[in-house]
């Protein structure tokens, strides 16, 4: 699967109730290691509500300047959370489904937003 | 979904967190020399199965290769290059991921380098002076 | 010493914005037209590239990354490709102009029509682009390009009443004979002349080309405090000589040899040689710098290999992409077009690669990824914020202005 292909889908839950669309996808590099780095496993998917696509990614790092615009652009993003992998029922070209009670956790990131 | 209370963090995970818009896609990709070889355009996994049922308990899919050349057109402007035609960088070539990502080969010998060799082979080391090096 | 020769890549890179051939002839016809009551645009503009280009400088020293990379990285390749194909265009136009420009300067040295001198001209372009190492092409052109500081002294050298000069620039006011629409036009010209954005694209990347690190970054300072006023200086100077002896004379600036008059009959022969020296030096300056911006631009938007301080063949694809712009830029010139006519309608894409240009480099400005403790202070966001604003505002007058006067006509 292409990950481009993913981004902007939109997601529902499982009684067919629309969420948002895919914003983002989350890898973990703690697979099985490698000669280099280890393998980078599917986390989870960002889910925005509002937007068809995250832009710059504020409402998951903790930067607040240059102000307004961080304030700007985390309430279009307003709501947007982080479903696991284990959360998701079905990804398809058109919509992706997610599994009956699904926890939806806080998109951001820690620390500068690098890790 | 309407919250207002703050949504739980994450359960903790041992490995560093990588999201794809925001430390993959579009960054700078040098090869172990510090040379450009090319933008992230896209990006493989190795799974799921499209449009079929996920069991419960199915392994993550992992990065399989970061993906240049034609796959950028469509990105922008829609559409899907055949599998055949998409350059890759196995994931196993990247030695890590930073504002840049390097990787721990040689640009040399990658496929996504072919047009940068083509070019350099066929015209600009012909014209005089092209290897002169202005240090 | 070294630290005097060490701001070439600010001097270098304002030469190319302030006082570039279109912009030569610009700041002729606004002096001629409209006196000093245009300066405090050039002051709004040099505070203004001032602060987005120490920007970059700063993000390149810290980070190591040219503008473009940080421009395809924050805005993803839809907005990037839009940049770019703007960018690329302006480019492309101005290197074509200043081929022309390089030429006619010639003419006026030689009498030799500039038709035969453009091919002469692009092949000295691209040599110095394929061969020449970049300090010394910095330090070349832009101490040539100093010379143009012979405005300054011609100014002087004609005695104007500097009561009236200083009243029109502190008061301005539109001069009877003109409409407020070409006013404006004027000063969006000049506003988006001072912050176009190959100066970023050529200022950022030269500090990666010269290797600048953290513990260069008082030398960036250095050259955007030296470079950009002295562009600005140059380009009120221009106006100021237009003012003092073509606006009473009533004429109207339509070629070279009519911005370079007063220099002569304020400053005589010695002046008027300098001036061709200084125009021919600025030119060709000008023409290297978006030469490179063209290559630097693509290059970072696909991720090429690209700089001068690789050998040609390491970089093939970046050199292939100038050697293509240069030929088109011959192609154009062949036509027989005014080569000062040429940057006129660059007014139009600035309108849409200023915005997508000045954004991404003050986000990635704050950015502690990249910037480690060297992120913006506070006073800096409010100021480029502000900017930012008036960027959009000039941006969005800029297309309807310049129909409705015609390009200023």
């Amino acid at each position: 699967m292409i990950l481009g292909d993913l981004l902007g889908v939109h997601v529902y839950d499982d009684g067919g109730t629309r969420l948002g669309r895919v914003a983002d996808a989350r890898f973990v590099v703690d697979g099985p290691p490698r000669q280099l780095l280890a393998d980078a496993r599917l986390l989870g998917l960002v889910v925005s509500p509002h937007s068809a696509s995250s832009f710059l990614g504020y409402e998951r790092t903790g930067l607040d300047q240059p102000w307004p615009l961080p304030r700007m652009l985390r309430w279009r993003h307003r709501g947007s959370f982080l479903v696991l992998w284990e959360d998701i029922a079905m990804i398809g070209t058109k919509s992706v489904r997610l599994r009956a009670g699904f926890t939806a956790y806080s998109p951001a990131l820690d620390g500068a937003g690098q890790e | 979904m309407k919250t207002d209370r703050p949504l739980a963090p994450v359960p903790p995970t041992a490995g560093r967190t990588l999201d794809a818009q925001l430390h993959l896609m579009d960054r700078q990709v040098l090869d172990h020399d510090g040379v450009p070889v090319t933008t992230v355009d896209d990006l493989e996994l190795n799974g799921p199965e499209l449009d079929t049922n996920i069991p419960p308990g199915a392994p993550a899919p992992v990065l399989t290769a970061l993906l240049t050349g034609p796959v950028l057109g469509t990105r922008i402007f829609g559409g899907r290059p055949p599998s055949t035609r998409l350059i890759r960088i196995p994931w196993e070539d990247v030695a890590d991921v930073g504002i840049v990502i390097r990787l721990g080969v040689s640009g040399e010998n990658l496929d996504a380098g072919w047009v940068e060799r083509w070019i350099r082979d066929k015209i600009i080391a012909r014209i005089p002076g092209g290897r002169h090096d202005p240090r | 010493m070294k630290r005097l020769l060490g701001v070439a890549l600010g001097v270098l890179t304002a030469i190319g914005g302030f006082v570039d051939i279109g912009d030569l002839v610009t700041n002729a016809v606004v002096g001629s037209r409209f006196g000093m009551s245009l300066v405090w645009v050039v002051v709004v503009g040099v505070v203004g590239i001032c602060l987005f280009a120490n920007m970059s400088g700063r993000v390149a020293a810290a980070s190591g990354r040219a503008t473009f990379e940080v421009i395809r990285e924050r805005l993803g390749p839809r907005a990037g490709l839009a940049n770019l194909s703007a960018s690329f265009l302006i480019n492309l136009m101005t290197v074509t102009a200043e081929i022309g420009g390089v030429a006619l300067a010639l003419q006026l040295a030689s009498s030799v029509h500039y038709l035969l001198w453009i091919p002469v001209a692009a092949l000295a372009v691209w040599l110095v682009i394929w061969r020449v190492k970049f300090s010394i092409m910095e330090n070349v052109t832009g101490l040539l390009g100093l010379t143009l500081i012979v405005f300054a002294v011609a100014l002087f050298l004609l005695k104007p009443d500097w009561g009236s000069l200083a009243g029109q620039a502190l008061a301005p006011a539109v001069p009877a004979e003109e409409t407020a629409p070409t006013y404006w036009y004027y000063a969006i010209a000049l506003f988006g002349a001072a912050m176009t954005p190959y100066e970023v694209f050529f200022f950022s990347s030269g500090a990666v080309e010269e290797g600048w690190k953290v513990k260069d970054l008082v030398q960036s300072r250095i050259n955007v405090l030296v470079g950009f006023p002295l562009g600005g200086l140059l380009s009120v100077a221009i106006a100021g000589c237009a003012a003092v002896v073509l606006l009473p004379a009533g004429i109207a600036v339509t070629s070279l040899s009519q911005v370079i008059l007063p220099v002569a009959e304020g400053a005589g022969k010695l002046g008027l040689a300098f001036v061709l020296v200084g125009v021919m030096a600025a030119t060709f300056g000008a023409a290297l710098e978006t030469t490179l911006s063209s290559g630097y631009t693509l290059a970072q938007f696909f991720g090429w290999s690209w700089g001068k301080f690789r050998s040609p063949a390491q970089a093939a694809r970046f050199h292939l992409a100038m050697i293509i712009c240069l030929l088109v830029g011959l192609a154009v010139l062949a036509t027989g077009v005014d080569p000062v006519l040429v940057t006129e309608y660059s007014v139009v894409f600035s309108a849409i690669a200023l915005p997508l240009t000045y954004l991404p480099i003050l986000i990635v400005a704050n950015d502690p990824q990249y910037m480690g403790e060297h992120v913006n202070g506070r006073p800096v966001n409010v100021m480029a914020m502000i900017y930012l604003v008036i960027i959009l505002v000039a941006s969005l007058a800029a297309i309807p202005l310049m129909i409705v006067t015609g390009a200023g006509s």
